[in-house]
């Protein structure tokens, strides 16, 4: 029994039909299978020693754009071997440039065929060439091959005669012909191949594709199913997802959850009032455009919470009011306090939660959007999320939230955290987070974070110190993603996306 | 946020003692300064805006001796008695209201104190003077101008003098009209009748506050005696501009004298550098911190701080802060001086035993729900900005513009505007990957910005999911099976989809969903016109619906 192939037995077929050898080319054309598939098949055809590969090599001889110029005008030194016995048989070589059709470049080239040809004969002396024999001589094979080439465009050295192949590499040495290596390949049916030609061996087929019908008619136990090559790669696919960014998003709630924060959204626009009043921050200083703030031309105002918080905010602003505070000593002035922003920092949201929610323990977080006045470069853009956590409990100190950061950092795969002294218009003590990406190898800053200020407190009649860090997500996203430029984590291309794992 | 370049060679000579650059570069970031570059001979450093003292090399120096514990305690500065007076004229005060002033004597100057002279003005006119507003500072040679001195308001267009950098003498008014300081700045004095002037007792025109110094009393390397005045509309401004250059200049070798200020119905001797007191309690300290440190720990560490510090009875402190620091409020401050000079890297991390449960918020629940469900319909999510512009939301959607939420200072042309669809992105995100294969397949849950004027906000904001699917065959069958996959894994019941109008979608293939007879969203095939605006060559069907109720 041999068993073989569709495509080995189309092979066989036709060569079979082409008289049992033939060139790849033409077994291609009548079995209609693609070169690929001739090729494999010939590998096991051979194998099998049904068929035998015979390699040919081929030159394929062509005319150089020189060689085109001289197959339409003649060979240099026949043009002027003709002006020669048209003059008698001897001319002065200076004459040539004005009496043949030559470039003057061409007339050494022509003196030196004459001479090599035995056509003419050089007097250095007298200064002329002359003819060589009585009769004019007749044309040469590389002249002959000129005109042959000329006709057809290629040829075939090895068809040639052996006067012409040695008139090809004269033509070739002369620049006026080029020649190229071609491997031509033939495949020839053994005596064994004819036997199963012939005989019509009883074959078995195999196929690729399991279909329903022959499952259900149980033909699937007549055929034989292809081994697959299992190491080649398959189509690249890709699952929808959840976009890279979200998925930082997801994985800092997580981790908050796990610590039994609970998650808090608030207003996209904020007031003034919220976002920066009731964190003590004047409405007159640097601090208040540390961050430049997006403010809204429509609609333009909003309004106050109830009088008695406006009024307690109000004074401890001007003079500190019962907080013990010296105030930052100014006017304060509700109209301002009223301009609406798209909020700078998801702590306006976080003080608004606490006015309302005031007995401890309470852990609330967000991871959420804000926006800064700021050119999208590769490290900015005008919005990005915040996290930011806050521990109300009492008797919390600066160490339990630097102790509360570094757990929360070291889940993200950080775990070396230093702080350093820094400052918050709204905490005091404050402190930031450097923390080391041994990715980057090196320290890199991550976060703010500090305790709320009486000043903040008081007004909202909170009664218990508040622990509060925030930091940019998107920086620990370009982190985990290995990324360096901001656009791309909102550039959404598909490209990016498609092909970023899930699981870093 | 402000900067100061400490160069090696110069720094040495504030701090008296032999540094390298890696001894700055290790030690500053304890007193709070932010690396920004390391040179050879120079570290630049960023300082935050409540310690406008570290403008100056002796600002910095001061804190640096005391944190490496070379000096300790508050630095003293001597103020000399001195005979030179100050007139302030009423008809100045409603337009300035404040002038103080210091003399300082025998000081030596060379082109970089020079430099660093203007640098400390610039940045207190930043931190602390708002621009010129609330305090502005004038630096004068003493040697030219004789006292007594007079600030009184003067005639716009009889008051002549040469202002620095010109050669001739110019009127109040042609001054703010046509020297540059005085187009900045003109706002500050234009409104009033008369201009601010400062002359000395031979009528000699110092300057113009807050405008222009003259150039009668520029300052060069061979000055040694200063007239320092600062004027201003905030009295404590004015005050801590005055101190802070003040002790910076005695610290580089100047001796401070009084300059007795008269103001129509009380005299002021100036500059005050009598440091401010208030206390603190060594367990109101140790709670914040989360620390036990025993009442001499903590009087050292303030003491690191250029504090002074007396003991008033158990377990409180009398701290005594120096002239030049604008940031101490409250007791709270003092606490944070006590980590400094203890050190922050001393402090280690501890857990805070709290026990709470956490919780979800819905809107994040019912948003993750969607993401769910539509990758599951293979829809790749995106990630849109939520701020973008009238063009792409409007115009090439086919809609009339609304009246929006609007920027007032919007940083570019692309970001004017706050979204009220997600679907004008998700065509954006179709235009970028037109190269990409197909079919392709989008979604976003996301915000988009409503105006509501019952809100303390005027706008709220809504959760909203929307998605597009692109490809040869798209039609609004997909979508639609795609809309109702949707809102039943969601859990929805009683909703329907009914025929409306909608000017992006092709006439008679758009839809409304209506959920318990409220509409809540859209859905049908994309207008061709949209598509030829969106530079898109496939059929597209899309849907959008809010889920701000649902969650």
């Amino acid at each position: 029994m041999v068993y073989l192939r569709e495509h080995e037995q189309k092979t066989l077929f036709a060569l079979q039909r082409l008289k049992g050898r033939a060139r790849v080319a033409q077994i291609i054309e009548t079995s209609g299978l693609a070169h690929a598939a001739v090729m494999r098949a010939a590998l096991t055809l051979v194998e099998s020693k049904l068929v035998t590969l015979h390699e040919q090599r081929q030159t394929i001889v062509t005319l150089t754009q020189e060689g085109k110029l001289y197959a339409e005008k003649g060979l240099p030194e026949r043009g002027t071997l003709e002006m020669t016995y048209r003059r008698g048989g001897e001319i002065p070589i200076s004459d040539i440039p004005h009496e043949v059709d030559i470039s003057p470049g061409a007339i050494p080239v022509a003196l030196a065929w004459l001479t090599r040809k035995h056509w003419a004969t050089i007097n250095r002396e007298k200064g002329t060439i002359a003819v060589a024999q009585e009769e004019k001589p007749p044309l040469g094979d590389d002249e002959r091959l000129l005109r042959i080439l000329a006709k057809k465009g290629s040829a075939i050295v090895q068809e040639f005669d052996k006067s012409l192949q040695r008139a090809a590499i004269t033509l070739k040495r002369r620049k006026l012909a080029r020649m190229r290596e071609k491997t031509l390949q033939e495949m020839e049916l053994t005596d064994t191949g004819w036997q199963v030609v012939k005989k019509g061996l009883r074959f078995v087929s195999e196929i690729s594709q399991l279909t329903p019908e022959l499952i259900v008619s149980g033909k699937w136990r007549e055929v034989k199913l292809r081994k697959f090559d299992v190491t080649v790669a398959g189509p690249e696919t890709y699952p929808a997802k959840v976009h890279p960014l979200q998925q930082a998003i997801q994985r800092a709630r997580e981790i908050f959850l796990e610590m039994g924060f609970t998650e808090i959204r608030g207003p996209l626009v904020e007031t003034a009032f919220w976002n920066f009043d009731a964190l003590f921050q004047p409405q007159d200083h640097p601090a208040r455009e540390m961050m430049d703030t997006f403010y809204l031309l429509n609609p333009k105002a909003g309004g106050l919470p109830k009088k008695s918080v406006v009024e307690a905010v109000a004074k401890t602003h001007e003079n500190g009011w019962i907080t013990g505070s010296k105030g930052w000593g100014y006017k304060w002035s509700p109209e301002e306090a009223k301009r609406l922003v798209m909020r700078t920092h998801t702590t306006a949201e976080t003080i608004k939660y606490l006015s309302e929610h005031k007995k401890p323990p309470i852990k609330v977080f967000s991871v959420d959007r804000v926006y800064r006045n700021e050119q999208v470069t590769y490290k900015n853009t005008a919005e990005f999320h915040q996290i930011e956590g806050i521990v109300v409990g009492k008797g919390v100190t600066l160490r339990d939230l630097m102790g509360t950061l570094k757990t929360f950092y070291a889940r993200f795969g950080l775990k070396k955290v230093k702080f350093w002294p820094c400052y918050f218009p709204y905490t005091e003590p404050s402190a930031e987070a450097t923390v080391y990406v041994p990715k980057l190898k090196r320290w890199i800053e991550l976060c703010g974070m500090g305790m709320f200020r009486p000043e903040v407190l008081a007004p909202m009649r909170i009664k218990y110190p508040v622990l509060a860090w925030g930091g940019g997500l998107e920086r620990l996203a370009m982190l985990e993603l290995g990324l360096d430029d901001i656009r791309l984590l909102y550039g959404n291309r598909l490209s990016w996306i498609r092909r970023t794992p899930i699981c870093q | 946020m402000p900067v100061i370049t400490l160069q090696q060679e110069r720094f040495i000579k504030f701090v008296k003692r032999q540094l390298t650059v890696e001894d700055m570069t290790k030690w500053l970031p304890w007193l709070g300064f932010d690396i920004e570059e390391i040179g050879s001979d120079y570290v630049k450093v960023e300082f935050n805006p409540n310690r406008v003292d570290f403008c100056s090399y002796a600002g910095v120096a001061r804190a640096f001796r005391g944190l490496m514990g070379w000096e300790s305690g508050l630095p003293r500065y001597k103020v000399k008695g001195g005979k030179t007076v100050l007139k302030i004229d009423k008809n100045v005060t409603k337009i300035r209201s404040y002038m103080l002033a210091a003399v300082v004597r025998n000081i030596k100057l060379d082109e970089e104190s020079i430099v660093d002279l203007m640098e400390i003005q610039e940045d207190l006119h930043w931190g602390i003077g708002r621009n010129r507003k609330k305090a502005s500072i004038g630096v004068h040679n003493m040697d030219v101008i004789e006292p007594p001195f007079t600030f009184t308001a003067a005639e716009p267009d009889k008051a002549r003098f040469v202002p620095l950098d010109r050669t001739d003498e110019m009127s109040l008014r042609e001054i703010l009209e046509k020297h540059d300081k005085g187009v900045a700045f003109r706002h500050l004095v234009d409104w009033a009748p008369r201009y601010p002037l400062l002359i000395d007792k031979n009528g000699q025109v110092l300057s113009m506050p807050p405008i222009i110094n003259g150039e009668l009393t520029r300052i060069t390397s061979k000055t040694t005696n200063l007239f320092l005045d600062v004027t201003g509309t905030d009295y404590l401004a004015v005050e801590k501009s005055l101190n802070i250059l003040a002790t910076a200049l005695a610290d580089m070798g100047g001796r401070i004298e009084k300059v007795h200020v008269k103001y129509p119905n009380r005299t002021v001797d100036s500059p005050d550098l009598m440091p401010q007191k208030m206390k603190l309690r060594i367990n109101y300290a140790n709670e914040l911190l989360g620390l036990k440190l025993s009442e001499s720990q903590v009087v050292e560490s303030l003491r690191k701080c250029r504090l002074d510090v007396k003991t008033l009875r158990n377990g409180i402190v009398e701290v005594a802060i120096p002239a030049y620091r604008i940031d101490v409020l409250h007791e709270v401050d003092l606490v944070e001086e006590v980590a400094i000079g203890y050190g922050y890297y001393r402090l280690k991390p501890t857990i805070p035993e709290t026990l709470t449960i956490g919780e979800q918020h819905p809107a994040q629940r019912t948003a993750n729900v969607v993401r769910q469900i539509m990758t599951g319909l293979d829809f790749t999510e995106v990630m849109n900005f939520t701020l973008i512009n009238e063009v792409f939301h409007y115009e090439k959607m086919r809609l009339k513009a609304r009246k929006t939420i609007k920027l007032a200072n919007p940083v570019s042309a692309e970001y004017t505007i706050l979204r009220e669809s997600l679907l004008p992105g998700l065509m954006k995100n179709l235009m970028e990957n037109k190269h990409e294969s197909f079919p392709q397949r989008l979604f976003e849950v996301s915000d988009v910005g409503r105006i509501n004027q019952r809100v303390e906000t005027r706008c709220e904001r809504r959760l909203h999911v929307a998605g597009v699917s692109s490809h040869s065959t798209a039609s609004f069958t997909e979508i639609k099976s795609t809309i109702e996959a949707l809102l039943h894994n969601m859990g929805l019941k009683r909703w329907e989809i009914k025929p409306t109008t909608h000017s992006s979608f092709i006439e008679g293939r758009e839809a409304a969903v209506y959920l318990k007879h409220k509409e809540i969203g859209v859905l049908g095939e994309i207008h061709p016109e949209v598509l030829n605006n969106f530079e898109l060559e496939n059929p597209t069907c899309a849907f959008e619906i809010d889920i701000e109720e649902i969650s």
